[in-house]
Formats: C-alpha cells, structure tokens, sequence
C-alpha cells in the first residue's frame, strides 16, 4: 500500500506488547492487526515511561516481522558453514536433535557433553524455558555471566549491596546532571525528554565520555576523557571536594562505612598525575568538583560502556564514591544509577537444575559466557558435543571469534533458534524459525523503568517458526516417545499456566494486580520507590554505603575505591578501538532490516580528522585495522568525535558483508562481575589496531 | 489562504534518532526504499566544534511549490490549509516534480512507477489528530503550526545546510540548535 485514502483506525484488533530487546527502554507497544496481518505498531500511551512513543527500531518492527529473509521454516546445512540448506519438517529436526541427545547421554552416561549459550535476545520471562529444559535434564554444561554489564553489576553490589535505581522521571528534580559513559540520546531515548525538562528548570547538563555523542551534543559541558580513566576523574573530583569542604558530613557519617580510610587515601592522591591520565587539566577538574560539591540534587547516570574496561568496575566504585561523599545518594532528582534488578523477582525455576536419579555425583558445569571459546575447547570428562544456541549472536558478539568458530569445529550439533540467518546461525548444523514478541505470549520487564508489560499474541506465528517455550517443550515430548521418562521438562502445560507459576505474590503485590492477565489493560509501574535508596538502608554488610568493602577484598579486589590504571596501546597498535552500540541496531539486531540499512546502509570506521591525515586516508577509503587476532575492513568516515588516538567502529551485523569487529577483541577480563552474574565481563574496549589504507 | 500548516523543527531538541522517519514509514507501511520523511545529521566543516546537528525534513508545504508547477498532468494540488497533496492516480511517473523540488521531496516508487511524497498526514489532521511524525517523535520536536498566525520569534526559515528558501517559500521553521561547551584533550 502505498497511499490509501481509506486508511481508518477502525477495524483494527489492537494488542499490547513489550519490546523485549536489550535495552534501557523496555517500550510499551500497541500492534494493529487487521484480518491476521500486523499492519503497524504504535507507542502505548498507558506506559508511563515510553508514554506512546518509540525509537527507529520499534517503528520498523513490521518490516522485522515480514522481513523476506526472515526463517520460516526448520533447516538443515549439509555441511557445516557450507551454506547449503535443506527445508526439514519440525519432526525430522526434533528426530535428529533428540537422537542425539540421548546418544550422547548414553557416549558419556550424562547430559554434561550438551551445552546451552543463551542471553538477552528477548528478555522475556517465558524464554527462561530454555534453561527450564536443559535443568530439566539434569547437569548439563551452561554458559553464565554476561557480556554486557557485569563489572557495573558488583561494583554496585560492594558499595550499595544491591542494584536499585530511581525512576527515570526523578531527572527532573535534578539541578545537576552528570550523564558519565552513557548516551541516551541513542540507547534510551525515553529519558532524554526529563533529561531536557531538568534543564529548562535550569539544571546544567554534563556529558563525560570519549566520544563526542549526540547526547554530548545536547548537553552544556562536555568533557572529553581518556577511555578508563574515569576513575581517575572521579577520585581527582573526590579529593578536591574533601579538600574544599564540599562533603556532605551528614551523610558520611550516618550513612557510609570506611570514610575515614578512604580520606587517608584520597589525602594522597594526586591531582596531577589523576588529571594526565584522563587527558585533562588540574583546573577543569577542580571546576568540576565545584560545580558538584556546590550543586544539589546532581543525578549521575552511569553507562555501561564505562565499566568494559580491566579497571571497569573499579572506575564505576569511585564514580559511586561521589554521589556518598556529596550525599546525592537517595536524595529525589540525586543519586548515582546504573541499572536495576528490583522487578526481576519471579519465580524462575526454570533457572534450578533438576534431579537427575541416575547422575549421582555429577554437578551442572557452569562456564564463563565471556570465555566460552576457550573452555569449550579445554573442557574434558566429557567434552561438549552437542551446543544449543538462542537468543544470541555469539559468532559477532563474542569476543575473539576466530577462536569461537574454531572450537566450535569439534561440535557435533550446533542448533541455533533465530529469527534470521546470522553468522552464529550460519554456522549451525540446524536452526529453527523463532516467534518474535508479537506472535507468542509473553511477560517482560526492564532493568532501567519500573514498568512491566505483556506481550499478547497479535498474530499467528509466520509459517512454522514457535517460540522458545513450545521448542523446549516439543523435546520434552520427543525424548519422552523415543526414551520414556528421560526428560520431564513440562510439555503438557500452556503458556498461560506456565506464567501462572512465574508469578508470585511479591510481583503481584509490587504491579497491584490480582493476575499478569490485567496487564492486557495496561503495563503497570510497580510499587517501588520513586526516589532509590531514599531510606539509606543499603543492603551491604554494615547496612552502610561502603567505601571500604569487606567483600571486595576477599574477592582479591581493593577494598576502597582505589585507583586502578587500566592498559594503554603500544608502538605496534598505537590506536585504541571503541566498539560502542549504533543508533539503528541493539547488538546485533535490527541493522539487517531494510528499511534500516536504507538509512545506515553500511559499517564505517571512524576516525579523526589528524589521524586521517597522517595515514594519508580520505572520507570514504576503504581501510582496515588489524592488530594481533584479526582485521575488519569498512569504509573511513572522517569524524571530530573521537580524538586522534581512537577508532571507532559502532557494532553490529550488517548482512552479506564481512565485518565482525569481535575478530580484533582478545576477551581480556573486566575485574569484577562474578558475584551478580557468575563471570567477570569483557573488556570490550581495551583493545588496541593499527589503521591502514588498502 | 485560511491557513498556512507548517512543520516546525526544533533542532535544539531533535537527537537525530530517526524515529519520525520510522513513525511515518510504520504509519503507510512505505517500501523500505522511500523516505517521506527524512532524518540526516548536517555537515560539520563550516564548524570550529562539531557540532552534531540534525536535519529533520519531509514536504515542506511550499507557497509556490514547483511540484505542483512542473506537473504535467495536476497530480499536486494545494489546500485551502496550505497542505500540497500528490494524488497517486493521477501521477504518470514522469518524475519533473523530483527534478524540481529543490528538498528532493518527491520520491519515485519503482514498483509502481510513480512518485510519492509526504501529505502532512491530511487525513489524521481533519479529524484533528497529529501527523504520525508529530506523534512518534519521542523528543516533541516537530509539532504542526500555522504560519499564518504563528509567531516566528526564535524560530528562523533556513540555517546552514538547507536550500535557499527564497525558492519555493516553504512552510517550515526551525528553532535553531544551541552549542555548549566542549572541552576537548586533542582538537
């Protein structure tokens, strides 16, 4: 339809959704179906944080749906990355992957040899069903941890013991604002206009990140920084407030554990040397300092770019020493924020491994997912033989992945439920069409908004793609035909009965409502503070904000918020590589589609205008940047926002074209995440190329 | 004329996320190929700084549309409200108007070998609703005024990156974008 004059909003069926991506936002949507078809998406007016609105990615959400190379149906490669496909029936590929799961249950006399790598491709709650599966099992070998915001994760646990944030409306009442490492103007749109309301009350905007973004943009300082510096900034801001008097002593001692110790140290700390690493003058830094110790309420958002470095987490504790010495903590409009857990609380038993009668002794083997390469290529008694992939991208989105495809070599079966052929698809023995959130039901709430939702089903699912839960339980019911008893995954129960068991008084009590079936009437706010930590309970061990963490230095880290220098580049990769998320994609989603590389249509490097010269490269060149693993060739694109000794190169995977910038990452740990996740993250940004012109 | 309906684009709020774009091609369903509207940050080397802004562009409802004078078989009319209306049936495909808009407005559909173009959302705007642009952008930077009564202070026509105005007199303001202060470690 190009240009219908009838066009009327009658005669729609009108579904509510949730975007399930990984993503700050978490939108409330309304699908128009007509006769069966999704004719558009809109924003739910009934959400109060999205209010009706979307970004790019959910109004294309249609073209995603009906997309031409979206799966339809199970297929099968001949030969491993040969491409060459073969349409199977549902049946076959059940036949084959349950024949295989029992053959290699009866090869090593457990289940251990099978092992899952799942993670935030839909954050939807019944998609837990694929762990459900595999515990169903018994032990098998699962990947853990998170790629993502992991540092970020314990570094809030060591100094406030949990991770609660205010609601994102609370930036209004905000008279300083610090947005460090984060850019919403691209990854949560929705908090840019109480960004733009404080500001019209007159709050000033600071913008602290390598990268000139749009959100830096739009703000009134800027400050340009050198990538993992931060904590050297925020302890420089830290001793120039205690030195100044700009300390809030109330709070500090009511409220903090370790003060004293943590101002011997800053007592040492040098301005100077704090202010070369992070690139910038003792003066402005004092400025700063000023601005904050003299500003209140100041709302510090911290990104998660930020803490991918080896000094991530510890960067993100001085950052969080900031808002403690200035009492911002729990203060309306104050506060330092980074994510939350508060509306995850459900019952996911999914996430509980099964009795397994027949396997005494043998414990589930938990892997780290930031290291799966490696492991999976040393882990014996038994090996793994057979990898089942969902939700994820792992071939684009992990780091090293020369060394991925690698070890992946030795599988036996890689299955992989996708929406689309990816490189991880590509690389998979069979893969299985996926539902998305409009065509199976669902349940999804957010890490950043206080906001949970439904996904109904608008539409049957396209051709024979099913979602994670009727996948799992269609094995169930194999394995059960084929070996009675050998797997007791529930594949009898629908969706609705399974949701019924995923809540819990707690989450009902927090929503205000009787059962998740209300929220097809609206998405609701749950019942927390608006304000976090307004009552200062802080639930570390003293029951205090704390600067000198007891548990962090039995995890062999420094107990205070110390300085941590993070690494630097070397004559023979003399350029840093920031690999940040785009504008159009979320990961590796979203930057296939159509409609989206019409506006995007390829990958770019980025790199200063100096750095340009120097390399004798001109816009639109094509150049490569390599280094030790590997090397990524695009188009240059000549940029002021980003200083001469970084490249930049936004991620994601564009189809049909060779460009996976994990190739240059090496996987080096960032030095915290193993007690909210189970793994330390990635350091995605400590990665260091060499530029050249081809 | 009763009314002049013009977009105004605050650029100062604008972030460049495309989503009016994407709003306007969710609205009609558009082939993935044709932008009614159009989202594109502006160049940066007139500037001593970046500066990082952006250009948010559909029709701009022109006073003296050369679309509607180049046509050769009147596919364009004006309404009494100032909106410049393609009629997609009567559109032969001769592609003049693409040629002559000077905002490269008009797109050609090669599938069905015709031109279309943005209606400022006529239909949702008689029954008093706003443009699906106005309403999908998440940052209330485009809102649907009347020149005729509007009051243009700190609002400007054209700034540094759009086509002379004095063209087609087209019925489009910008608030334009403010700069802060940047403090660099390597300019």
């Amino acid at each position: 339809m190009v240009f219908n004059l009838s066009f009327k909003k009658e005669g729609y069926t009108v579904t509510r959704h949730v975007c399930p991506r990984n993503c700050y936002d978490a939108c409330g949507m309304l699908a128009f179906t007509r006769n069966g078809i999704l004719k558009k998406i809109d924003g739910d007016p009934k959400h109060g944080y999205t209010r009706g609105k979307l970004c790019a990615k959910g109004y294309s959400y249609v073209q995603r749906v009906y997309d031409p190379n979206r799966l339809k149906y199970p297929i099968l490669q001949k030969k491993r990355g040969s491409g060459q496909w073969k349409r199977i029936t549902w049946d076959e590929a059940l036949d084959i992957i349950a024949n295989k799961i029992l053959e290699l249950k009866s090869r090593y006399g457990s289940h251990l040899s099978m092992a899952l790598n799942k993670y935030s491709g839909n954050f939807g709650i019944l998609h837990y069903a694929v762990e459900g599966f595999f515990n169903s099992l018994g032990p098998t070998t699962l990947a853990v941890g998170s790629p993502c915001w992991s540092a970020g994760l314990d570094a809030h646990f060591y100094d406030f013991g949990a991770h609660k944030t205010s609601d994102p409306e609370n930036i209004k009442n905000a008279q300083l604002i610090i947005l460090w490492g984060i850019n919403p103007a691209w990854t949560a749109v929705h908090s840019m206009p109480f960004i733009n309301e404080a500001k019209k009350c007159g709050a000033k905007i600071i913008v602290i990140d390598p990268v000139f973004t749009t959100t830096a943009k739009k703000s009134d300082i800027y400050i340009q920084v050198n990538p993992g510096s931060d904590g050297a900034l925020a302890l420089a801001i830290a001793k120039i407030l205690l030195e100044k008097g700009l300390y809030d002593k109330n709070f500090i001692d009511k409220y903090t554990y370790g003060w004293e110790k943590f101002k011997r140290y800053l007592e040492g700390y040098d301005v100077e040397e704090a202010a070369s690493l992070c690139g910038q003058k003792p003066g402005l830094i004092k400025d700063l300092a000023e601005m904050l110790g003299s500003t209140k309420p100041a709302f510090i958002w911290t990104g998660f770019g930020l803490q991918r470095y080896v000094n991530g987490g510890q960067n993100l504790r001085a950052i969080n020493a900031l808002g403690a010495i200035t009492g911002n903590i729990g203060l309306p409009g104050g506060g330092v924020h980074f994510a939350h857990q508060d509306t995850w609380d459900f019952n996911l038993n999914f996430l509980n491994v099964g009795q397994d009668k027949n396997e005494k002794g043998k414990s589930t083997r938990y892997v780290n997912i930031n290291n799966f390469a490696s492991q999976l290529k040393n882990i014996e008694d038994p090996p793994v033989k057979m990898l089942w992939i969902s939700c994820r991208n792992p071939i684009t989105q992990d780091a090293d992945s020369s060394k991925l495809l690698d070890a992946l070599k030795d599988l036996e079966l890689i299955v992989t439920v996708e929406h689309y052929l990816t490189p991880t698809a590509q690389y998979s023995d069979i893969v299985l069409p996926a539902t998305t959130h409009f065509e199976e039901l669902d349940v999804v709430p957010s890490y950043w908004h206080h906001w949970i939702g439904i996904n109904e089903q608008a539409i049957k699912p396209y051709f024979e793609s099913k979602s994670d839960l009727e996948i799992a339980q269609l094995i169930s019911k194999k394995l059960n035909e084929l070996s009675p008893g050998s797997c007791n995954f529930p594949y009898k129960i629908k969706a609705e009965n399974i949701l019924d068991g995923l809540f819990n008084e707690k989450i009902y009590r927090m929503l205000d409502i009787k059962h998740w079936s209300e929220l097809r009437e609206s998405p609701q706010r749950a019942d927390i503070p608006f304000t976090a930590w307004k009552d200062r309970k802080f639930k570390t061990d003293s029951g205090k904000y704390e600067f000198y963490s007891h548990n962090a230095k039995t995890n062999q880290l420094p107990a205070l918020p110390v300085l941590k220098k993070g690494t630097n580049c070397d004559l023979k990769y003399p350029y840093r590589l920031l690999t940040p998320h785009s504008q159009h994609g979320l990961n590796s989603q979203f930057q296939n589609l159509r409609c989206i590389l019409k506006v995007n249509p390829e990958p770019v490097i980025l790199i200063n205008p100096k750095t340009a010269h120097k390399k004798n490269i001109t816009e639109n060149a094509t150049i490569k940047i390599f280094n030790n693993y590997g090397e990524v060739i695009a188009k240059a694109k000549i940029s002021r926002d980003i200083p001469s000794d970084i490249i930049l190169c936004y991620q994601g995977w564009f189809p049909n074209i060779n460009f996976n910038l994990n190739k240059l990452t090496p996987g080096l740990s960032t030095d915290m995440g193993e007690i909210v996740t189970g793994s330390k993250g990635i350091a995605f940004y400590n990665v260091f190329v060499d530029i050249e012109k081809i | 004329m009763a009314k002049r309906l013009s977009f105004l684009v605050n650029t100062e709020k604008c972030i460049g996320c495309h989503s009016c774009e994407m709003a306007c091609k969710n609205y009609y369903q558009l082939d993935p190929n044709i932008r009614w509207r159009k989202v594109y940050p502006l160049h940066e080397e007139t500037f001593t700084l970046p500066e990082r802004n952006f250009m948010s562009l559909a029709c701009n409802h022109c006073a003296q549309p050369e679309c509607l004078r180049v046509c050769p078989v009147g596919a364009y009319t004006k309404r009494k409200d100032g909106i410049v209306i393609h009629d997609h049936n009567r559109c032969i495909g001769c592609r003049l108007c693409t040629m002559a808009c000077p905002y490269q407005v008009p797109q050609f559909n090669k599938k069905y070998k015709k031109v279309e173009k943005c209606n400022m959302c006529f239909q949702r705007i008689d029954k008093g609703e706003n443009p699906a642009c106005v309403d999908g952008c998440p940052m209330e930077a485009i809102t649907v005024i009347d020149l005729n009564s509007f009051d243009e202070l700190g609002t400007v026509e054209a700034f540094a990156g759009f086509p002379d105005p004095r063209i087609t007199q087209p019925s489009v303001r910008f608030v334009k974008p403010q700069i802060g202060f940047q403090v660099r470690r390597d300019r």
